[in-house]
């Protein structure tokens, strides 16, 4: 039986290479679909593993409030859907009052607003409006487990002085150096001067999250004296007490903001890690999308091998006939098509699998992406090939195994 | 002990009025170790018959017994098997595959049998030796002459040591060069005690049979022995009879073989041109009347 197989792969490879561009486009069903899919499962795979290392990052402790619905709750609490548009749409139902609010709600050690405040940068006579400026307090970096590269952080004694901390992609983009310390710049017709510089922050890609390594952070009292206190609040940030369930005190805060907003939910209370599993919630939808598309795929491949194998049976029924003749069983016949199908679609398979490869590369250098092909990925594809290859490939081969020798024999 | 045993075996095509009898009720015993040499012209049933003992096809009516059992009735794979391990099958155009060399063409029914790679082309070089082309081995067969390709196709037929031999026209496609080469081979075969039987066209060839059946319309009209190196007496009254067939006969679609069999006019007293004229009305008018 071993050596049967054997006899037929080899047929059956020869057989392939004897017809290469065609066997190739045979296949082209077959690769699209796994090369769609290896990388959109090693891209999810990438981003998950990225979101956790954010959260891990970010602590279990951080809580965030952001002004409007955006995420729908069901009874138990957990996020049933995204509101994107209302994420960005409002924007100005969190004010100054609730911060202090939420600083003295029970169990919350620390509450750190963070204020996106439009305006002007300029810097050595040139604007650069992709910065984005943010007004915050103190405790930023405690709250965020941030640490300064170089430099630090105001504290409650110069927090109205006009001092900034920047992130790293700014002091690139903006100052063109690593260390731009004592550098100034302007923003709204007042000067500030770099006093700090952030270590790179990880951000997971298509987080709902600001990139803050393309911001600049300048004191929240500043800000309020800059705007006339009307700066609009971007999100709070509170961190619960240790010992303290997050949970608990996340309800707390949902509950006395929504009382003194007159009993309206117009805020959004995130616990650590919902940011980024609203990330997750995006992320598995666009999997699931595009997993359809390769499903489709893979069966218009199928269906393209199905194709060729019964053109191929029909082409070769003289030799079927041979084959019968000296001896060939039905079952061995059966055997040597389906053999040959399935080398078809599992050779696709293989060359989806190193397309997919030069892929992930691909995204590596020139997105922030971080594709992980895993080894059950690549298991999946070569299963999935297989499975192709028989279900497509039986249909040709029962065509071929039943024919009688003799009509076999006439054809020529 | 027969190894062929046809009883009243029938072919039918197609259905109803459309129905055409290749084979009529034709009773054939076959002794092992006979080298029978089967004639008659196109479309007498011939290769039907050459088709069904060698389990390729299977009659309509009839029985079949080989080596006393019954195989009309055979299931696909166990005909298979019978034709994998006691049939050997020569064909008019060879049908060796043009994509595999010599030797995988003679390893193929070894392959069906589940042999290892190793043993199996060892018994097929061996085979090819014995058909003298060693040397030939890993040619293609589109590199081989007539002759070399019909030798290698009666390696392939020979490697799974069948009892039974089954030829159906081998020298139709060669030249005499190789029909000689072919029927040589044929003859050393059944010296060693093979059962073989043949279809052929030339009744030179009869030379090498032990018996000669004639076939007419689906029939066995005559079945006679004969002696090694000589033509068999009724082929050869065809032989020596100048011309073989006539335009008219042509176009009837009657061989001159048949003005000599007995059960035809006694046409040996009668001038050439009346004899013609007498057996081509005699066999229209019979046409007309069925």
């Amino acid at each position: 039986m071993r050596s049967l197989t054997r006899g037929n792969l080899k047929t059956a490879i020869a057989s392939v290479r004897g017809a290469k561009w065609r066997s190739l486009m045979t296949m082209m069903g077959i690769i699209i679909g796994i090369v769609s899919v290896v990388t959109v499962v090693s891209i999810g795979e990438g981003v998950k593993h990225q979101v956790e290392a954010q959260t891990n990052h970010l602590g279990k402790d951080l809580i965030t409030i952001r002004p409007g619905q955006t995420v729908n709750r069901d009874k138990n609490g957990t996020i049933s859907g995204v509101n994107l548009f209302a994420g960005y749409m409002t924007s100005g139902t969190l004010t100054d009052e609730d911060v202090r609010t939420i600083q003295k709600t029970k169990d919350v050690s620390k509450a750190v607003p963070l204020s996106i405040v439009a305006g002007k940068l300029v810097h050595d006579n040139r604007q650069y409006p992709g910065v984005v400026v943010v007004g915050t307090t103190p405790e930023l970096p405690a709250v965020f487990h941030q640490k300064l590269a170089y430099g630090d952080f105001f504290t409650i004694n110069d927090s109205n002085e006009n001092g900034a901390i920047i992130g790293t992609k700014v002091a690139q983009d903006v100052f063109g150096q690593d260390v731009p310390l004592g550098q100034s710049f302007d923003f709204q017709g007042q000067s500030f001067v770099v006093r700090g510089i952030f270590d790179e922050f990880k951000n997971a890609p298509l987080s709902l999250e600001a990139d803050f390594n393309n911001a600049i952070f300048i004191p929240y009292q500043v800000v309020q004296d800059m705007t006339s206190k009307k700066a609009q609040i971007y999100e709070v940030l509170a961190q619960s007490k240790p010992g303290a369930s997050p949970n608990v005190v996340a309800s707390r805060i949902t509950d006395t903001i929504k009382a003194s907003h007159g009993n309206q939910e117009d805020f959004t209370v995130l616990r650590a890690g919902e940011t980024l599993s609203v990330t997750s919630n995006i992320l598995n939808l666009l999997t699931r999308f595009i997993g359809g598309i390769a499903a489709i795929s893979l069966l218009v491949g199928g269906i393209g091998i199905m194709n060729v194998m019964l053109v191929s049976v029909t082409e070769r029924m003289h030799e079927i006939g041979i084959r019968k003749a000296v001896g060939a069983s039905s079952r061995q016949i059966m055997n040597q098509f389906l053999v040959e199908a399935t080398v078809l679609s599992v050779t696709g398979g293989i060359i989806g699998v190193i397309v997919s490869l030069l892929i992930n590369v691909i995204l590596l250098l020139f997105t922030p992406l971080h594709p992980i092909i895993s080894w059950q990925v690549v298991a999946l594809a070569a299963g999935v090939s297989l499975v192709v290859g028989i279900v497509f490939g039986t249909a040709p081969a029962l065509k071929a195994a039943r024919k009688d020798p003799i009509d076999a024999l006439r054809n020529e | 002990m027969p190894i062929i045993e046809l009883e009243d075996v029938s072919k039918l095509y197609g259905f109803g009025d459309a129905a055409t009898v290749a084979l009529d009720e034709v009773s054939l015993h076959i002794e092992e170790g006979e080298f029978v040499a089967v004639m008659g012209p196109s479309g007498c049933g011939k290769s039907t018959l050459m088709n069904i003992i060698g389990l390729l096809d299977r009659p309509s009516y009839g029985t079949y017994m080989m080596n006393n059992r019954s195989v009309a009735k055979l299931r696909p794979p166990r005909a298979a098997k019978y034709r994998r391990d006691t049939i050997g099958f020569i064909f008019q155009n060879f049908n060796l595959l043009p994509r595999l060399t010599a030797l995988e063409n003679v390893a193929l029914p070894l392959v069906y049998k589940g042999m290892t790679l190793g043993r199996r082309t060892r018994q097929a070089s061996d085979m090819l030796a014995r058909v003298g082309l060693q040397h030939r081995e890993y040619y293609y067969p589109r590199q081989l002459s007539g002759g070399q390709t019909q030798c290698v196709a009666i390696a392939r037929a020979l490697v799974n040591n069948p009892k039974l031999i089954i030829a159906d026209e081998p020298t139709g496609n060669l030249d005499s060069a190789g029909s000689r080469l072919v029927m040589e081979l044929l003859s050393e075969i059944h010296k060693t005690g093979n059962t073989i039987l043949f279809v052929t066209h030339n009744p030179e060839l009869t030379r090498y049979a032990t018996r000669v059946v004639y076939m007419h319309d689906g029939a066995i009209v005559r079945d006679e022995q004969t002696v090694i190196g000589d033509v068999a007496p009724t082929a050869r009254r065809v032989m020596y009879t100048v011309p073989a067939t006539t335009v008219e006969d042509d176009l009837a679609g009657v061989s001159a073989l048949m003005n000599h069999l007995p059960d035809a006019e006694p046409a040996a007293t009668m001038s050439l041109k009346e004899k013609t004229r007498k057996t081509g009305k005699a066999r229209r008018s019979k046409r007309s009347r069925t």
